[in-house]
């Protein structure tokens, strides 16, 4: 219908347009696709390099050499338990910490919940990490990577309550008030009714805090500094960069980051609708 | 009428719980500590006593305030591009073009990939004399000798901008598409009866009615622009020189790096003042937008 009253003029605007998008994906793309093939080509050809984008032969030796020889089974298993864990964490938190901050009254509450808000905004950067990995060191949690999902999840959360605090806003309180005369507690309202109804908003969360742990770099970096056992694979990857036998590993290091993207990506593929949901619901109108 | 539904009790204490406790660990405790090794000389293992040496010796670290100003470099480079090229690609998105869920999909993909990891494949595409981006340039004629992407002092500063961008374009697109799509479609009708082309529709209709949204995004937009460093880490860490050194990748290297004895008390104070810079810079654009409030 709309199609039809098109002018031909607006038409080929149109097909520009679209050709410019087109243009803009490609080069978007390109990064993806050059890492995903280049990950089948023999270290040779990278180092040969050039415009070519499939590998002359498929071989998936750069896979089995880095699973067996440069730990990245163990990076793989690393990064697996910094996303779930971080994922975990946050879910439990923050779904209670929203319910508390949407149905509850008490003294101070704004204030703390603007304290939550406020140090979103405080960024002095790597410095903070220096009386954190003291801290871990003190309590003996330097030794594994819990004190990284543990400090991941925590300045993450702010985010994660705004956005379970707005949807148990938005469900309507008879909904409390029915179950509160069937006599349940306050836990028990959340527990049984509200978080059932949540579910969107757990996805979410779920989907962002297991992308941020899974993607976290400096802070691994930082406290797996003597530990080569406890990297991610972020952490793995890029130390082969500095190591000294550099160009010798670039075929690890291309396995390597296509093990670290394609699983987020796939994810981001069956998922779309909630990352962008999250990104939008989060920071537009925090 | 408000009435009080739950009031607080012992169940409301126990489920902050857990968020207070990971908030008080991981971020105030934290930023109060920045405070305790302002006047001392810290390696780690020790600390001295120094008073105001490290605020003296901030004011003659030429290295710092090249990286206060190489931080408003790549801040307002990568601001220049990324607002006007995402709000483009945002309208352009809203606009009923074929293919356009696919489009969104592909540009909000780089914001699920590891800044860490794409600046790694980023520093292959720009290799010097086997990378694809140099030999696709020699191979239209673009250029004859390859490019040093990274190791020019002249352009590596916009090579990591290009990067920076590929990275947040995605973000930005998203925040812009939400923002577009609260416009009722009612004035866009309207305007077109009026006669008014696509761009006499953008400048007069679209961005104005954009502006409260448009206000929060920049304001998102540069406080993050200027703490941005994960990514220069992995592509240069700050060389060649210091050319491409901003203002937390210099701290995370008086701190971090293996090569040198660590100087905490000495970042903790340089921290100080890149979180007041990045305030002040927050304040002066709140300040102006508000002001643009009340003329339009």
């Amino acid at each position: 219908m709309e199609t039809s009253v098109l002018s031909t003029k607006d038409k080929v605007i149109r097909i520009l347009l679209v050709l410019f998008l087109s243009v803009l994906a490609l080069l978007i793309l390109y990064p993806v696709i050059y890492i995903t093939l280049g990950s089948f080509k023999a270290n040779a050809e990278l180092l040969v390099g050039g415009t070519h984008l499939l590998p002359k032969h498929f071989i998936f030796d750069n896979y089995v050499q880095a699973w067996k020889q440069a730990n990245f089974a163990r990076y793989t298993m690393n990064s697996i338990y910094l996303g779930t864990g971080v994922m975990i964490l946050s879910i439990f938190a923050t779904s209670m910490a929203g319910y508390v901050f949407a149905r509850s009254s008490f003294p101070f509450k704004e204030l703390l919940y603007s304290l939550f808000i406020a140090f979103m905004f405080v960024n002095v950067g790597s410095v903070t990490l220096r009386p954190l990995f003291e801290l871990a060191v003190k309590v003996k949690m330097n030794r594994s990577l819990s004190s990284v999902i543990f400090i991941s999840a925590g300045t993450g959360q702010a985010t994660y309550i705004f956005l379970s605090r707005g949807f148990v806003q938005s469900i309507p309180r008879e909904i409390d008030e029915a179950a509160k005369i069937d006599g349940c507690t306050f836990f028990q309202i959340y527990y049984r009714i509200l978080l059932p109804l949540m579910q969107p908003i757990l996805a979410t969360t779920a989907i962002l805090s297991f992308r941020a742990g899974w993607n976290e770099y400096i802070m691994p970096l930082v406290f797996t500094m003597s530990n080569d056992k406890l990297r991610p694979l972020t952490v793995g990857v890029t130390m082969l960069k500095n190591s000294g036998d550099g160009t010798a590993a670039w075929n690890l290091m291309f396995a390597g980051a296509a093990i670290s993207i394609v699983p987020i990506i796939v994810i981001y593929m069956l998922f779309t609708k909630y990352f962008m949901h999250g990104m939008v619901g989060g920071a537009v109108k925090g | 009428m408000k009435q009080k539904h739950h009031d607080f009790g012992p169940s409301s204490v126990l489920m902050l719980l857990p968020s207070v406790f990971l908030l008080a660990v991981t971020s105030v405790y934290p930023f109060f500590w920045l405070f305790r090794y302002v006047c001392y000389d810290y390696n780690g293992f020790a600390a001295y006593f120094t008073g105001s040496y490290n605020f003296t010796h901030m004011f003659s670290d030429t290295v710092f305030w090249q990286s206060v100003l190489h931080t408003f470099e790549y801040a307002g480079m990568k601001l220049a591009i990324i607002i006007p090229l995402s709000l483009i690609v945002a309208v352009l998105l809203t606009q009923k073009l074929p293919g356009t869920d696919a489009f969104r999909t592909i540009f909000f993909l780089p914001t699920v990939i590891s800044s860490a990891i794409y600046s790694l494949i980023f520093g292959f595409i720009f290799a010097v004399y086997n990378g694809p981006l140099n030999a696709a340039l020699q191979a239209i004629g673009l250029v004859k000798n390859p490019i040093d992407w990274l190791g020019n002092a002249k352009i590596v500063m916009r090579s990591i901008i290009i990067v920076a961008v590929w990275g947040g374009l995605g973000n930005y697109m998203i925040f812009f598409i939400s923002g577009l799509t609260g416009i009722p479609s009612e004035i866009y009708e309207s305007c077109k009866i009026d006669g008014a082309n696509g761009i006499q529709t953008f400048f007069k209709i679209t961005l104005p009615m954009l502006s409260p949204v448009l206000k929060v995004i920049l304001m998102l937009a540069i406080t993050t622009a200027f703490k941005d460093y994960e990514s220069i880490l992995v592509l240069t860490n700050g060389g060649p020189g210091n050319r491409s050194t901003v203002m937390f990748s210099y701290i995370y290297n008086l701190i971090f790096a293996p090569s040198t004895p660590p100087q905490i008390g000495y970042a903790t104070v340089l921290s100080i003042v890149a979180a007041l810079i990045i305030g002040i810079v927050t304040a002066i654009y709140l300040f102006f937008a508000r002001k643009l409030d009340d003329v339009v």
